[in-house]
């Protein structure tokens, strides 16, 4: 594994820090009286209670369903006194990130979020603050794009900055959101990578709908994810220059930098997945959900909410005698291109379920395919077959009869030894 | 995976994400010259204030009003001498063409330059040495003749003598001064002061003012030969001070005077009799100080009978304003048309009427007289006030030209000597005291010019900073500082008693900071301050210490903006073509024909050269394998 290049004794000896992380008195009083619990809440409560945990600094808002209602918890934690950051209502999700990014540049462990056209209208900033490695983190609650007008689950919105240099997780339930904010955090502000980082929940289906979460004690949360320390932080105290205008040359070994970051990640993330287990005794696999892959002739390939169908119709294919099994992606970047190859070994067939838009892309379907069936065409020895599944769009749930019709489109394919296309648009075909 | 063996050349090494070390003000930003992003470039370029412009001695009223502001008065008035000799004289009477054009008045009103002058002329005048002395160069031999010690020829004797040459004033009267002493009264101008400023230029040695002593006509006299042949060089200024004589019934009667014979007297003075109802003649600057002073030292009254309406008086405004305030009765669009004296001779009145101002094609004075409409009205002092001439039938015929010495641009009489030189009214007809400085000036740098054999040539071109190309963001809106005068019941009781009054240190100071520098660069640090790239560089807060670092201003012209002054400008990066100009980058200045633009020979050559050692290095060398370092 490379170390990202640190010199110029600029982050030499131990950079100034703003005004230590303290929580109110309130604050512990609450979270001590928590911990070992169980609550109800939904994915949206999840994802603020994480913050909380993680004690961030600085939170910059605006609103826009589904995420909203993390913020009004984040906003609620506040007025109660039970947590002391900034809290920033922006005039949009492109200043909204600006400042996110800002309190980061500055040593500020900072927060963010949004849903559908509000994380695509703040576009301009996914690569200004990965490029600046400043590892914030944004909460999406994922919807669709306009038009129409829809305020349904749909991946688009957060699989359009896939490549902008952030690290992408998919959670399937409130404990997952909670867990992911976590490790996200402590993965993001590793030296080694210093990424921002993406926890997307499924709008509605993981965002508004209650699960248990197991809340941890503040001595678990801070040895597991200590305070953020950013190497190379904006202080008068120290000055240094972010940002710089540079010459052509320049750019090619600053954007490798940044491609080694994401590819360093991905040992961290086995690294962290593995301590987190340790510190709170959720064990989640490193990137790939394998459920019933063992023997499996054919396989979904899933993230998000969807897999909790999906695992059910698994059950119920097999007990028809249908080798089926899921393999669900934990996250999207960086791509777990080895894991998703080890899982899919010795499937026959393979059917990426989309839930997304790529408008004319090389499988007039989805986009996650894309990435999908780079992984699998590089694999070693036999390689699946592999098609896809435009589902649930427009926040459409994907019912168990659907999966079912997928799985008989890949049975065909295995028995054919070959696909009939790279996309079905399911509900829209025979 | 794909950065798997990937490497970075050791001279691509960037610290993570670029982060480096804060630009200091002498390193900039060493690791990232953003230079080659420019297409505009900011340039330090100080333009003419419209108010040094518009002195005719040139004085860089920006820069000393700035040495006021610092509170460094010795700078400040050395900055005035450069270029005018007296300035507790002008500080006082001249009628400052640079308050008017002065930018401010179009902001809210125009800077007190007189007073901030004479502030300045006034602490130099009570220096014990005169500052300059010590500096000057020794005399260098050559001595040029003066004629007239009005303010033209010592303003020549000065700068002569800043530049080594010895002088000779001949002077008609008895004491020196020109109209300065026998024009302009007392209490605009104390003769303490003048005499002080006079005295200060023959202390200088190698100036020498020989008074009584009237060339050209005096029997046995000097003649004009003689200053050609005894002198290196001439200069004319010889002011006019005949007045110009009124023709009408009675205008020999005891009680009509000229107006400069009655202003000369005094100036000298000499015992002079005015009455208590005085009428003077005509509509200049001349009628008001005639009339102002009949009202001093007459205990009465006076009127000005002018062929001009009110508003076409010629009277500068403020002294018309003291004029009226000391009592001074004006009757416009009048004309004398007779006196009347009793049996002895003495005035006793005179008949006006009524009248219009009127020019013929020439552009002399023709009055339109209004048949039918005289009356009379008593007085009896009549002063003549309608011009003036001189008295030029000892020079010979081709030096003069309507009544004028006639010179080409560089003030240079047609002699074959070229080396006699006029100013001042003599060569322009009346015109002002700054006028003739400026004339002195002008001479003595070509005087200079021509006894060393270098060409004479005309000053270069100048460029005026406009009102509209200052940031007048900057520039908080703030009243004058109001002259202090000494009250009119006071004043009109005394020839002597000063009209004027000066600034105190904290009023100079006030007006001095309300000045905009017009297009010159004063040290105020807003280029330093904005310039987000860290690339305007000053080793101290003053002018002309500021540079750009043009390997790093990328040309986002904040600085131009932000200039309050103007003298910050964008220059086309193509006027440029340094040796150590930036590289463009061939993306905004393509090198090929039928880019979007051109290149400087220059960095064309060197993106040529960077091509060329690349192919080099590219040789495919006999083992079959291209080298690359
Ligand atoms: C009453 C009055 C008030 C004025 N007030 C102002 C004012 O307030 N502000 C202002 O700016 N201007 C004023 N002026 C105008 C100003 O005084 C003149 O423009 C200026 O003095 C001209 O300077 P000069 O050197 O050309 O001539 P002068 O000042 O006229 O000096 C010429 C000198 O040459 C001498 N001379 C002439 N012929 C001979 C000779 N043959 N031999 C030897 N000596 C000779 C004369 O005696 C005289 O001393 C005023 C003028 C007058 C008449
Ligand atoms: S000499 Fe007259 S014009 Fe020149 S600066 Fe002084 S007041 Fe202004
Ligand atoms: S503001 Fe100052 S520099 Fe500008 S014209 Fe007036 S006196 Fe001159």
């Amino acid at each position: 594994m490379t170390s990202v290049h640190v010199d110029h004794g600029l982050t030499s000896g131990a950079p100034p820090r703003l005004a230590p992380a303290v929580r109110t008195p309130d604050g512990e009083k609450f979270l001590n009286g928590m911990a070992g619990t169980r609550i109800r809440q939904n994915g949206c409560a999840a994802a603020a209670y994480a913050a909380l945990y993680a004690n961030v600094d600085v939170i910059t808002a605006y609103p826009i369903r589904p995420y909203t209602a993390i913020m009004m918890n984040l906003a609620q934690f506040i007025a109660d006194g039970i947590l002391d950051a900034e809290y920033i209502h922006a005039d949009g999700e492109h200043s909204q990130f600006s400042a996110a990014f800002g309190a980061g540049s500055c040593g500020a462990r900072a927060y963010t979020g949004s849903s559908g056209v509000g994380v695509t209208y703040g576009y301009e900033m996914y690569s200004i603050i990965s490029g600046a490695r400043i590892p914030i983190q944004m909460a999406i609650a994922d919807r669709t794009l306009d038009p129409p007008g829809d305020f349904g689950s749909e991946h688009t919105d957060a699989l359009c900055t896939r490549d902008m240099g952030w690290l992408l997780g998919w959670a399937a339930t409130p404990q997952e959101v909670f867990d992911k904010s976590l490790i996200a955090y402590a993965i993001g502000e590793d030296p080694r990578v210093l990424l921002p980082q993406m926890v997307v929940q499924d709008g509605y289906f993981v965002s508004h709908i209650a699960g248990e979460v197991e809340m941890p004690a503040i001595g678990q949360v801070e040895s597991f994810l200590p305070p953020y320390q950013l190497p190379f932080p904006l202080d008068p105290r120290r000055p240094v220059s972010h940002g710089p205008q540079i010459h052509p040359e320049q750019g090619p070994p600053l954007q490798l930098e940044r491609a080694r970051a994401m590819e360093d990640a991905l040992g961290v993330i086995r690294e962290k997945t593995d301590e987190f287990a340790q510190v709170f005794g959720r064990k989640y696999p490193h990137f790939v959900e394998s459920y019933k892959l063992d023997d499996a002739e054919i396989a979904i390939v899933i993230s998000g909410g969807h897999s909790v169908t999906c695992r059910a119709a698994v059950d119920r294919l097999r007990a028809a005698g249908v080798r089926i099994g899921m393999a669900r992606l934990l996250w999207i970047r960086p791509f777990p291109t080895s894991d998703l190859q080890e899982a899919l070994r010795g499937v026959k067939a393979v059917g990426v379920v989309e839930t997304n838009l790529g408008l004319g892309g090389a499988s007039y379907g989805g986009i996650l395919s894309l990435d999908v069936t780079t992984a699998l065409y590089q694999m070693d020895g036999e390689r699946p077959l592999a098609t896809s599944f435009m589902a649930g769009l427009g926040g459409e749930t994907v019912p168990m009869s659907e999966f079912e019709w997928m799985a008989g489109k890949l049975g065909q394919a295995v028995a054919r030894g070959r696909v009939e296309k790279a996309a079905h648009w399911v509900g829209f075909e025979d | 995976m794909s950065v798997r063996g990937t490497h970075i050349p050791e001279h691509l090494r960037l610290p993570i994400a670029g982060v480096t070390p804060p630009p200091t003000e002498k390193e900039g930003q060493r690791l990232f010259p953003t230079g080659n992003f420019r297409f505009f470039r900011p340039v330090y370029r100080d333009k003419t204030p419209p108010c040094n412009h518009a002195c005719p001695t040139g004085e860089q009223i920006q820069k000393y009003l700035d040495f006021v502001k610092h509170d460094r008065y010795l700078d400040g008035y050395l900055t005035i001498l450069e270029d005018n000799p007296m300035p507790s004289v002008t500080g006082r009477v001249c009628y400052h063409p640079c308050e008017t054009a002065c930018n401010r008045a179009a902001h809210d009103e125009p800077i007190g330059i007189r007073s901030v002058e004479r502030f300045l002329g006034d602490f130099g005048l009570n220096l014990e040495e005169n500052p300059i002395k010590k500096d000057l160069p020794p005399l260098n031999g050559k001595t040029v003749a003066i004629v007239g010690s009005g303010p033209g020829g010592l303003a020549c004797a000065y700068h002569l003598r800043r530049k080594g040459y010895a002088s000779v004033i001949f002077e008609a009267l008895d004491s020196a001064g020109g109209m300065l002493r026998a024009g302009i009264p007392a209490w605009h101008l104390p003769e303490e002061v003048l005499d002080k400023e006079i005295a200060k230029l023959t202390g200088l040695g190698g100036i020498e003012i020989r008074c009584g002593v009237r060339v050209g006509s005096d029997p046995g006299g000097i003649t004009l030969d003689h200053l050609r042949t005894g002198y290196d060089a001439v200069f004319l200024a010889l002011g006019q001070d005949v007045g110009r004589r009124l023709d009408v019934e009675g205008g020999r009667s005891r009680g009509v005077l000229g107006a400069l014979e009655f202003l000369r007297e005094t100036g000298l003075g000499r015992p002079v009799k005015v009455g208590r109802n005085v009428l003077v003649i005509g509509g200049g600057n001349t009628a008001s100080d005639a009339a102002r002073s009949a009202v001093r030292l007459g205990g009465g009254e006076a009127t000005i009978v002018s062929l001009e309406s009110e508003d076409e008086l010629l009277i500068v405004p403020e002294d018309l304003e003291q004029a009226r305030e000391e009592g001074v009765r004006f009757r416009p669009q009048h004309s004398l048309v007779r006196v009347i004296a009793d049996g002895e001779g003495n005035v006793t009145g005179a008949v006006l009427c009524q009248a219009r101002l009127a020019k013929d094609e020439n552009g002399n004075v023709r009055p339109q007289i209004s048949e039918g409409t005289e009356f009379e009205v008593p007085c009896d002092t009549i002063l003549i006030a309608i011009g003036q001439v001189q008295v030029l039938d000892w020079l010979p015929e081709s030096f003069t030209e309507r009544g004028l010495v006639k010179a080409d641009e560089y003030g240079r009489v047609p002699d074959d000597s070229e080396a006699v030189f006029a100013g001042g009214d003599v060569m322009r007809g009346p015109s002002m005291v700054v006028d003739a400085l400026g004339d002195g000036k002008r001479a003595a740098r070509d005087i200079d010019r021509v006894l060393s054999a270098q060409p004479l040539e005309p000053d270069g071109p100048v460029e005026v900073m406009p009102y509209e190309r200052l940031n007048t963001a900057y520039f908080r809106h703030a009243p004058r500082t109001p002259v202090p005068l000494t009250p009119a019941g006071t004043r009109s009781k005394s020839q002597k008693v000063e009209v004027t009054l000066a600034y105190s240190r904290e009023e100079a100071v006030a007006e001095a900071d309300r000045c905009m520098s017009c297009g010159v660069c004063n040290g105020c640090d807003n280029c330093y301050i904005v310039c987000p790239d860290i690339s305007v560089m000053r080793d101290a807060r003053e002018n002309g210490r500021y540079s750009i670092r043009t390997h790093y201003c990328k040309g986002c012209l904040v600085c131009v903006q932000e200039c309050p002054t103007g003298c910050l400008e964008k220059v086309p990066e193509l006027d440029f073509d340094e040796p150590d100009a930036v590289v463009r980058m061939e993306t905004a200045f393509a090198p090929y024909d039928g880019a979007h633009a051109e290149q400087a020979p220059f960095t064309r050559q060197l993106i040529e050269d960077a091509i060329a050692e690349y192919d080099r290095s590219k040789t495919v060398q006999p083992n079959g394998r291209g080298v690359t370092p």
